[in-house]
């Protein structure tokens, strides 16, 4: 039986005085990705700002592996929406820039080039960020996520400023990336269907505070959204998070 | 040779080779149209306060050794004033820029100091520092410093809160944040904050080295105009200029050597 990995129990954040969660009690495994979806305003990405230790809760507590999540800690690596890439760097800096932060000096450059390689970007090591197309710099946020082999991955809508093709293209890389390195994921999205297609586990975060967790019957399926049933289950998940309670 | 340096070498090369080729092209087609007006002008008026450009050119081609003397001193205290500038506005401003209580603090002391004529505090100046170098560097320090501290702090202030957030989440020490973050987003104000500096440092040099010099620039233009040697003066005048069109452009092979293709506004992406 796999043990906790994170857990969050009883936690309440307020912003301005306005409640944003409210008792929110959460459990996830290690290894397993977790799709997080919800209304707007629903407190969704401040759960993944919990976890990452940006946020301290105003009530309850936020933990991993049984240790209190006070900061970031080097083992999540967060993959923002914004992708958040210094236009002053190279796609082989940036990618680079999490190993040299850690004080890491051997074999940078050998992982790195292993890991542009695998994410396609072999040929755009020397280039700047506002030279790759929306789907190369996403992929160059996912390589700077990844390099530092982090034990949580947490992802705020990973895919949202995409085209359909290049969405789906990143949408099996992060899939593959988090199998093969048996990483916790836990995303936020707006799009039901990436849901279906990263979360093995979706979890439904409802305005009363409480997360109603479903297992993804589609996760191991391959080309999941060719299988009869695929859409009737996103519409059966858009119709749960607009409900108040579920049923 | 390493690959490195060779880069390097080849950087300034190129650097240096595209500094011509473009001074060349544009800075001395712009030099011969200013002394096309300057002639028109002299014609126009016809009275010997506006000595002729020919003229001025072949006075400074006959004293080339005092004019570099003069020049020379002044440059040495444009310099020194910037390089303090820079030692203590940088810091300054990346302060202001990080920290809302400094910012609250000292941004309305430095609203209200910006726009004061800082000439007028000359006279305290001397009397505080003398009549020797340090006066003249203090007045010009005084002149830029706070325009420095202000380009540093929107600089900072500019830099993306998801970029603080991208360095938080790599766990980032403080002085990982200066290396990989806000020394490399600020290094195009700080050129643009130089950049105007040595124009109001110039141009001050007539205040500056209006008093107990012997040497320098502004005092060359100011001792010419009281003999009222007016081809001197505006020999001294059109040294400056070219003094100014030297630094702008040292400053612009500096910034595309150092700033980063990315930020850098002088580098066009392919």
């Amino acid at each position: 039986m796999k043990k906790d990995f994170i857990s969050m129990d009883q936690v309440s954040v307020d912003f301005d005085r306005q409640q944003v969660l409210k008792g929110v009690n959460l459990t996830l495994e290690q290894g397993i990705s977790y799709a997080l979806i919800g209304k707007s305003g629903s407190g969704k990405t401040t759960i993944l700002n919990l976890v990452a230790g940006f946020l301290k809760p105003d009530e309850g507590t936020v933990s991993i592996h049984g240790v209190k999540v006070q900061r970031p800690r080097r083992e999540t690596a967060f993959l923002f929406q914004e992708l958040g890439l210094l236009p002053w760097q190279t796609v082989a800096e940036a990618v680079a820039m999490p190993l040299k932060l850690r004080g890491q000096k051997k074999g940078i450059d050998m992982l790195v080039a292993e890991l542009l390689h695998k994410l396609g970007l072999e040929k755009h090591g020397n280039k700047y960020p506002q030279e790759l197309s929306g789907g190369e710099q996403q992929r160059v946020a996912l390589a700077r996520t990844l390099i530092g082999e982090p034990d949580l991955i947490l992802m705020d809508e990973p895919t949202s400023a995409l085209d359909a093709t290049t969405k789906e293209e990143l949408q099996g890389l992060i899939r593959w990336e988090q199998q093969k390195r048996q990483a916790t994921l836990l995303f936020v999205t707006h799009d039901v269907e990436e849901a279906v297609i990263l979360g093995q586990y979706i979890l439904i975060l409802k305005e009363d505070g409480r997360i109603v967790q479903l297992e993804n019957p589609y996760y191991f399926t391959e080309n999941a959204r060719e299988q009869l049933g695929f859409y009737e289950e996103c519409i059966k998940l858009r119709g749960m998070i607009k409900m108040e309670k579920d049923v | 040779m390493k690959e490195g340096s060779w880069l390097v070498w080849t950087g300034i090369k190129r650097g240096i080779q595209g500094g011509i080729k473009r001074f060349a092209k544009g800075q001395f087609a712009g030099f011969i149209s200013f002394l096309i007006l300057w002639e028109v002008f002299h014609l126009l008026l016809n009275t010997h306060t506006v000595p002729s450009p020919l003229e001025t050119l072949v006075y400074i081609v006959k004293v080339p050794g005092v004019l570099l003397l003069h020049c020379g001193a002044s440059l040495l205290r444009v310099m020194a004033a910037i390089g303090i500038s820079l030692l203590i506005g940088v810091p300054a401003g990346i302060l202001m820029g990080v920290n809302e209580t400094c910012k609250r603090l000292l941004s309305p002391l430095l609203y209200f100091i910006y726009p004061m004529p800082k000439i007028a505090f000359l006279p305290i100046f001397m009397l505080l520092f003398g009549l020797g170098n340090t006066s003249k560097i203090i007045l010009m320090i005084w002149i830029i410093i706070f325009q420095m501290i202000l380009s540093v702090r929107d600089g900072v202030e500019q830099i993306p809160p998801s970029y603080f957030k991208v360095m938080d989440s790599f766990c980032a020490t403080a002085g990982q944040r200066y290396r990989y973050l806000i020394l490399p987003a600020i290094l195009p104000q700080i050129f643009s904050g130089l950049r105007i500096s040595i124009g109001i440092t110039l141009a001050s040099l007539f205040f500056a080295e209006n008093y107990a010099a012997v040497y320098g620039i502004g005092y060359y233009i100011l001792s010419a105009w009281s003999k009222m040697d007016y081809v001197e003066m505006f020999g001294g005048i059109l040294v400056i200029g070219l003094v100014g069109v030297l630094l702008f452009n040292l400053l612009d092979l500096l910034e595309r050597l150092s700033v980063p293709r990315g930020t850098n506004p002088r580098k066009k992406n392919p």
